[in-house]
This record gives C-alpha cells, sequence and structure tokens, in this order.
C-alpha cells in the first residue's frame, strides 16, 4: 500500500499513482502510493496541525481580557475553531498511520515544526485583529489551494477548514476596520499590529521558490497546485489596496506598484530573522513549547484515569 | 507512553430524512463520551439533527484500486455462520466536500468480508470510490430526544458565521467615500 | 410591577449574570491548556455558552435598569459584583474546574427549571431557552465526574479532596436574600432555599455513585453576595484592564 522505490514494480505503480492525481482522482486511505508521498503529507498535515494547535495559544492570552462582551465570544469562539482545526488535520494524518501520541511527542521535542507565526507575541487587543486579518488571511490562500490536494482526508480537511475561517478572517478585518476609524489611540493600536504582523505574515507562506526544496515533487503528486512566490503575490496584492484605503501604512519602503503586471510588489523578506524563528530562536519559540508541554503533563493524570475506565467499561 | 485514547468515527445527519455522512474522528474512552465530543467538534455550527459514532476499529474500508487488485480478502467468507446486520457506507463521488462515506442501509452477513461482498451487490452504483461497513452493534447513535439540547444551541450562535460580519460592503463604502474625497 | 419588585428583580438578574460570567472567565482560562484537544473543545463551548447566558441575564437587568451590558461587566468595580465565591475560585486542576462546573450545573438546571415558570415573561423565556444548553453541560460534567471519580486512584483522590474543598463553597448558592422573599410573592423566582433538596438528592446519589463521599461541612464561607475572596479583584483587573485603559473607545 506504501510503495517502496525498491520494489521492482514501483515504477509501473508510481505512473498509475501519477495518472491517477493527473485525472483529478482523490487517493484514499488505502490505496497504493509513495512512502515518499505518504511521508511528506504527514510532515505537512502534522506540521499544519501543530499549527492550529500552538496557535490556540497567542490569542487564547487575550479571552480574559477582550475589551467587550461580543468580542470575547467571538475570540473564544474562534480559537475553540483553531482547537477543531487541529482535530481536523491529527485526523488527517492519522489516516496514513501515524498516531496522535507520536505527533505530540515530535511537537513537545522539537522534532517537529509548526508556523513560525505563532512565535512572534501579541501585546496589544489590536493584534486580534491583525491576525484574524493577515495571519488567517494568508492562512485561507494556503487552504483553499491545499482543499484541491490529491489526498482525501486532507482535502475535506481543508474544505471544512476554510469554510469556518471565513469567519475568522473577516472579525479581525472587521476589528481593524473599525480601529482604523476608531480613536487616535486605536488607530496608533491598529497600526502598530498592522507593522509587526506584516513581515512575519510574508514568511508564512514560506522561502522563495528557488529555496523551497520540496515544491516540485508537491506539485507533481497535486499535494500543492500553487508555490510559495504565487500565494504571497496574491495576499500582498489583496491586502495593500485594502489597507491603503483604510489610512494604514504597510511597513515596507521598497513595496510598489507594478503597472505591467498589476502586481505590488514588496521588498526584500529578512530571510535571517526568518531561519532564525523556524531554527527556534523567535521570542515566544521556547514559550509557546513550555506551555504545550505544561498542558501536556497537567492533563496525563486526566487521560489515564479515563483510559482507565474505559478499559473497565467498554 | 502516552495515551490520547481510541478514536471514534462520527457519522453526521444534517436533517431528517438525509443519509449520516463520515465526517471524521474523535478520540474518547467510550461511546457515550465519542457522541459528545463529536458533537462539540462536529456540530459547532447548525445543521446537525443526528450522529452515530463507531470505534474505527470496527469498520472494514475497501478502496477501488483495493478491490480491483485482488479478491483474497473473500477467501475465507464462512456461510454457514450465524449473520448480524452491518451497516453499509460509500464514497460516491469525487466532487470536492467536507464528508467522505454516506450510509446506504444495511446487510445481513456473518463477517465483514461477507458483508462487503453482500454490499457490492446489494447497493450496486455507476462508481463507488470507497466501501465501508461497520457491525450494527458496535454504532452508538444520539436519540431523538437529543436532537434539541444536543444540537439547537449551535444556531443560536450566529457570531460564528462569516455573513454577520459586512467587511466586504464597509471596505466598498470606504473606498467610495474616498474616491470622492480624491 | 412597583420599583421595590423592579430593584429586585435587576438584583436577582445580576445574581445570575455575575454567577456565569466569573464562572465563564474561570473556565476560559483552560482554552488551549486542556488535557486532551476534544476536551479543550469541549470544555471551552461551556464557557462560551455561560459567557451567552451572561449576556442574556445582563440584557434582561439592561431592560429594567437602563445600565449598558458591557458598562456593567467592564466597570463595575469589584465590590459592586453579585458572584458566589463558589465561580471566582482560580481554577486549581481538571478535577477542581470540572466538579465546580458539575456542582453549578444541577444547581442551575434545577434553579432553571423554576424560573422557566417566573410570572416575568422575559424572564421565564430566557430561562426555557438557556434550559436547553445546561441540559447538555450537565450530561457532559456528569459523565466526566463520574469517569474522574472511578478512573484511577489518582483521579479519585484528586476528586474527593476537592469535593471537600468545593462543597461548602456550593451552599452559598442556596442561601436566601432579602430580594428573594419580594420575588417569591409575585411569583418572579423561587427562593434559593427551595432548590436545595433536590441539588442535594441529584448531587448526593451521583458523585456517590462515582465512589465519591459527601463532605458532612454544609456552612458556606459567607451567606452575603457582596462578599468576595481577594481572587475576585484580580480577575476583574485583568478582564477589564483593556476596556477600562481606553474608556472612551468603542470595541
Amino acid at each position: 500500500m506504501y510503495g517502496q522505490e525498491t520494489d521492482p514494480d514501483y515504477p509501473t505503480k508510481l505512473a498509475e499513482f501519477e495518472a491517477r492525481i493527473a485525472r483529478g482522482e482523490k487517493i484514499e486511505p488505502g490505496d497504493w502510493m509513495p512512502e515518499r508521498y505518504r511521508k511528506q503529507l504527514i510532515r505537512m498535515i502534522s506540521q499544519h496541525a501543530h499549527s492550529e494547535v500552538v496557535g490556540m495559544l497567542p490569542e487564547g492570552a487575550w479571552i480574559t481580557r477582550a475589551p467587550n462582551l461580543r468580542r470575547k465570544q467571538v475570540l473564544l469562539a474562534k480559537v475553540q475553531d483553531e482547537g477543531g482545526h487541529g482535530q481536523y488535520l491529527y485526523h488527517a494524518a492519522e489516516t496514513l498511520g501515524a498516531t496522535r501520541e507520536e505527533m505530540l511527542q515530535a511537537l513537545l521535542t522539537g522534532q517537529a515544526k509548526y508556523s513560525s507565526i505563532f512565535n512572534y507575541p501579541t501585546v496589544t487587543w489590536s493584534d486580534m485583529g491583525a491576525i484574524g486579518w493577515l495571519v488567517d488571511g494568508a492562512a485561507i490562500m494556503n487552504q483553499t489551494m491545499l482543499a484541491q490536494c490529491s489526498y482525501g482526508p486532507y482535502s475535506r480537511a481543508m474544505v471544512r477548514i476554510c469554510a469556518e475561517e471565513g469567519f475568522h478572517k473577516k472579525q479581525g478585518q472587521e476589528m481593524i476596520i473599525q480601529y482604523a476609524q476608531g480613536t487616535p489611540e486605536q488607530k496608533a493600536m491598529a497600526q502598530d499590529s498592522i507593522n509587526r504582523f506584516w513581515w512575519p505574515t510574508l514568511m508564512m507562506f514560506g522561502p522563495h521558490d528557488s529555496a523551497s526544496a520540496n515544491s516540485d515533487e508537491l506539485i507533481r503528486w497535486g499535494i500543492k497546485t500553487k508555490t510559495n512566490d504565487q500565494l504571497r503575490q496574491e495576499f500582498v496584492n489583496e491586502l495593500v489596496p485594502l489597507l491603503h484605503a483604510l489610512g494604514l501604512q504597510v511597513p515596507d519602503p521598497d513595496l510598489h506598484y507594478d503597472e505591467e503586471t498589476g502586481n505590488w510588489i514588496s521588498g526584500e523578506i529578512n530571510w535571517d530573522e526568518f531561519w532564525q524563528v523556524v531554527k527556534g530562536n523567535g521570542p515566544m519559540n521556547a514559550a509557546r513549547l513550555q506551555a504545550r508541554q505544561e498542558a501536556h503533563d497537567n492533563g496525563r493524570w486526566v487521560r489515564e484515569a479515563l483510559a482507565a475506565y474505559g478499559e473497565r467499561h467498554p | 507512553m502516552d495515551t490520547q485514547w481510541p478514536r471514534y468515527e462520527v457519522f453526521k445527519q444534517d436533517r431528517p430524512g438525509e443519509p449520516h455522512e463520515s465526517v471524521g474522528t474523535v478520540h474518547a474512552v467510550d461511546a457515550e463520551m465519542a457522541l459528545q465530543n463529536g458533537r462539540d467538534l462536529f456540530a459547532r455550527r447548525p445543521k446537525c439533527h443526528s450522529l452515530w459514532v463507531a470505534r474505527a476499529d470496527a469498520i472494514t474500508s475497501k478502496t477501488a484500486e483495493q478491490l480491483a487488485a485482488d479478491d483474497a480478502w473473500q477467501a475465507d467468507i464462512d456461510l454457514e455462520a450465524p449473520t448480524e446486520t452491518y451497516l453499509v457506507f460509500q464514497k460516491q463521488t469525487e466532487r470536492r466536500g467536507m464528508t467522505f462515506t454516506t450510509h446506504v442501509g444495511e446487510v445481513e452477513a456473518s463477517s465483514p468480508a461477507h458483508a462487503l461482498q453482500q454490499a457490492i451487490t446489494t447497493f450496486p452504483a455507476e462508481q463507488v470510490f470507497v466501501w465501508w461497513v461497520c457491525p450494527a452493534t458496535a454504532v452508538t447513535r444520539s436519540e431523538e430526544a437529543d436532537t434539541l439540547p444536543m444540537f439547537a444551541p449551535a444556531k443560536d450562535k450566529l457570531f460564528r458565521l462569516p455573513n454577520q460580519y459586512r467587511t466586504v460592503f464597509t471596505m466598498q463604502k470606504i473606498k467610495r467615500g474616498k474616491d470622492v474625497i480624491e | 410591577m412597583n420599583t421595590n419588585h423592579q430593584t429586585a428583580l435587576a438584583q436577582k438578574l445580576l445574581f445570575l449574570a455575575d454567577d456565569e460570567l466569573i464562572l465563564a472567565h474561570r473556565n476560559s482560562e483552560w482554552t488551549g491548556h486542556g488535557p486532551i484537544l476534544e476536551e479543550d473543545i469541549a470544555f471551552t463551548n461551556i464557557a462560551l455558552d455561560e459567557m451567552g447566558h451572561a449576556a442574556t441575564w445582563h440584557r434582561l437587568r439592561q431592560e429594567l435598569t437602563g445600565e449598558d451590558v458591557d458598562t456593567a461587566v467592564f466597570f463595575r468595580d469589584p465590590a459592586a459584583y453579585r458572584n458566589v465565591q463558589l465561580v471566582e475560585l482560580p481554577h486549581g486542576d481538571w478535577a477542581f474546574s470540572m466538579l465546580r462546573q458539575y456542582l453549578f450545573d444541577v444547581y442551575e438546571l434545577v434553579h432553571l427549571a423554576q424560573l422557566a415558570t417566573s410570572s416575568y415573561r422575559p424572564l421565564a423565556e430566557a430561562a426555557a431557552k438557556i434550559r436547553v444548553e445546561e441540559i447538555y453541560h450537565l450530561r457532559h460534567t456528569a459523565a466526566w465526574v463520574t469517569r474522574l471519580g472511578l478512573g484511577t486512584a489518582e483521579s479519585h483522590q484528586r476528586m474527593q479532596t476537592t469535593l471537600d474543598t468545593l462543597w461548602p463553597y456550593a451552599q452559598q448558592l442556596f442561601v436566601n436574600l432579602p430580594e428573594d422573599e419580594a420575588l417569591g410573592e409575585m411569583g418572579m423566582a423561587v427562593s434559593p432555599s427551595s432548590l436545595l433538596e433536590e441539588w442535594q438528592h441529584l448531587t448526593t446519589t451521583h458523585l456517590t455513585q462515582a465512589n465519591l463521599i459527601i463532605p458532612t461541612n454544609h456552612m458556606p464561607p459567607t451567606t452575603d453576595r457582596a462578599d468576595h475572596t481577594d481572587h475576585l479583584t484580580s480577575l476583574l483587573a485583568e478582564m477589564q484592564s483593556v476596556a477600562r485603559q481606553y474608556p472612551t473607545a468603542v470595541w
């Protein structure tokens, strides 16, 4: 079921597999797939799942401080959704034979990565707006693409997530729109949030295509259908005019409009910072992992107690 | 080693009369908790009338590719053995969506392989991409009386719906205002 | 309704709202930190519902007093809060939060069944609606109490210790206050003490089945909802921080 390159039939089976993908068929659990396809998917999906779960922390920290009851309910519902998205994604990885025990272990030991965006701190309330609009907006672009992915369970998880993310993005955008037109303090707060989250959001799309090791294979196997740079450009094109219309600045002195292509061209991303954060040296890496570790440790007796009950009451 | 509990497949029915469809799994230690976790995971938003759960290891699955590859799975079917009821599910479409297999009916069979064989003859379809069979005894269902407390509350959480946020309209209004000034 | 009744009713709504809000706040502290992903989601759901209930009670109160809901929540000092001490205690371990929610759910369900018959229509309607959600909450927390009580030696021990701590605090929910007499006369709300027997019966039966021993201490730490622990002060300082820092802003 998981094809090894050493198998003499591998080339034939691989050709059939790639033909299925080219015809737009979905690969389902139980179908033949290259071991490398499985490995790549487990890596991507579990990383994505971890991002949702770790992503609960920076926003979760503001639930208790939301400035009115409606925003409080919205934020609570949103962070809960992120947990749900993590669950959908772990499920997709489980259909490939990965267990949640293993995946969580990989997260807690630092073997598995999660999106670097969550290693930046949330220091003001309007960061909730910036995360919703920029970070979730960027995530939606990636997720919309992945909803077409060749692996059935991943695709379905993405469709479900996309359907829910619309609310996440809009509640964030609603805040930034409102604060940009609010009191001078609110406007300054919104601008400050955009300043801090703009570049880390652009980094979310990953390295340039030229530096992205896995891109070709992922595209050939229908896991991705667009490149990192394509998605990043779509995001910049969508956001820049809206931010400008709100009277907000994009913190990029080199940003300019290219008449010929109709694209907004960004300055260069600080890739040193990107790799530093990926390697674990971001401002919040240690704190995020510590919070996950504590929840895991504090929950152990709970998980064990229910497991013991379940075994005695099948 | 840590435990994240066993997995249960969750089947959701959107409205009365419609079939239950598999939506994913939850981790839970028993069927009651699986039903509850299924509710909190898959019915946070409206459109749920009933849920079923079954231990993931109670389900036997075959893809069309697996069925075409060989029929060794039919080797051990014992037609003399006592039968029980199995639920049959099919993945019927390649269209993009958030559900996987759909409940199509029941068969009487002596084993999962027998159930699968029965299912294929009882529920023929132009194309079935994946078949699932599961003994009825492994399935726990929400009851009619549960529908209100389990699934009605989601209807009031309007703030979860994107159409409650008029961001597109507001942005258009702001842009128009700007155009006039310029 | 005369002024006295109106004042008493507004005060009663404040009791209801504050209990729900502060409990929701404590539960929401678990979001992202729960013992397993499924339960993180489920317990957050309860917090979200309770927050919605607090908003509902506050809106009914606003109709009587004119005080804006967010003003009441974010610009009221700890001394003016009227929640019971049970809900303001720090969230503790998972046994503590789960058992507290269970004890409160049983109280709420018994209470709401009565409030649903209130002669004050808006209150009766809100109670009937909230009750639907509470039926599910209790199903969830009762299932958890059973499993933790009967799970492992450690979970049982933690539950018993917690029960010993929480039991007296829970008794405060059943203390009659001056407002209750006026409301009782009008058929607007039953007195809390009249709910005690049913609550005690339901909790005792269920907890005993979970192998837990009912504590003998039935003395609440206080009988006055104006009395608080210092936990409420820090809780509200956090909850109100953004709103109070920018008092003229609309969020």
